[in-house]
């Protein structure tokens, strides 16, 4: 984990040079794939960016009133039944792509929130509220009953298999 | 009290509370340091799109339930967008006959896994969590999709 607490530094600065080399060498061989890639690209951008907003306000309005100490005490080692059950909450009414929570968790489990509830809400995300109509619609209500009902159980079991696994903080 | 309680007390008092501005401004400054990482992960999205048609996906399916759930399951993590494209491509699939093992393991899979997220959910969290999340969520992606088809097989 990166010490938050450390000057200004980009992250990930190879990764993007590396898929700017793909998209360079797909326009020299395909130029028409390549812009109807940053087209799509530019499209997710755009529809990520009122969600990555949103978690900047959330997580800063949520530091204001709690420090972040405070909110990981309840979901640090310590915390109980109750620290699973919001990190199941938090997972199913998460909205976005999973990266762009990645800040605020990264944040929490600096300060000590421990990584099976990251798990936890990350299973979780499986159920996308705003999607189960159309879930039901496509698949029946009993398949979407019963697979949400797994997913949820998955995920609780997920997280205390990674507590067992990981008994000390991992990646200090 | 001594000299050096009275330090530590005074070292656990709490600090100030930061104006909302100074907090937000923090961030910011978390989500712009990461930036690179996003673009580099938005970047590879839009060229699976292009490259990973849904009808691409759809015809590797075979019809075999035990080799078309690892399929899904595969598909799902090497596919990226939104979860609805997962649905429809579902959908298409249980109109051809294709198990609901395979498709509730696509489903699934869509979501929690994703091997373009991975070298920033690497840079995040660190090499050895993402390997065990990852493979807690491969495993229990087949777990769940095998347990809802029996328990709907059994049901109705």
């Amino acid at each position: 984990m990166k010490n938050q607490d450390n000057p200004f530094t980009f992250r990930g600065k190879y990764f993007l040079l590396v898929v700017l080399i793909f998209y360079g060498v797909l326009f020299f061989f395909n130029s028409q794939t390549a812009q109807l890639a940053l087209l799509k690209s530019s499209s997710v951008l755009k529809k990520i960016l009122p969600i990555l907003m949103f978690v900047i306000l959330f997580t800063a309005v949520l530091n204001f009133f709690l420090q972040p100490k405070q909110i990981a005490n309840h979901l640090d080692r310590e915390s109980g039944i109750k620290a699973w059950i919001w990190a199941l909450v938090a997972g199913v009414i998460s909205h976005g792509p999973m990266y762009v929570w990645y800040p605020m968790l990264e944040n929490l489990r600096f300060h000590g929130m421990r990584d099976g509830l990251i798990v936890v809400f990350f299973a979780s995300r499986t159920i996308k509220i705003p999607l189960i109509p159309m879930m039901i619609d496509y698949f029946g209500w009993a398949f979407t009953l019963i697979l949400s009902f797994y997913i949820l159980i998955g995920a609780l079991v997920q997280g205390l298999i990674l507590e067992n696994l990981t008994q000390n903080s991992i990646d200090p | 009290m001594t000299n050096s309680t009275m330090g530590k007390k005074r070292y656990k008092q709490t600090p100030p509370r930061p104006s909302f501005f100074k907090i937000l401004q923090k961030n910011s400054l978390a989500i712009l340091a990461i930036a690179p990482l996003l673009m580099g992960v938005i970047g590879l999205v839009g060229l699976f799109q292009v490259l990973v048609t849904p009808k691409t996906l759809s015809n590797l399916f075979q019809g075999n339930p035990i080799i078309d759930t690892m399929v899904g399951t595969l598909t799902g993590a090497v596919a990226s967008g939104n979860p609805v494209i997962s649905y429809l491509i579902g959908g298409e699939l249980l109109g051809q006959g294709i198990s609901l093992y395979a498709i509730s393991a696509l489903v699934l899979s869509w979501v929690t896994l994703s091997f373009i997220h991975l070298p920033a959910e690497v840079e995040v969290f660190g090499g050895r969590f993402t390997l065990y999340r990852n493979i807690l969520a491969f495993c229990f992606t087949i777990i769940t999709a095998i347990l809802t088809t029996l328990t709907l097989s059994v049901l109705l």
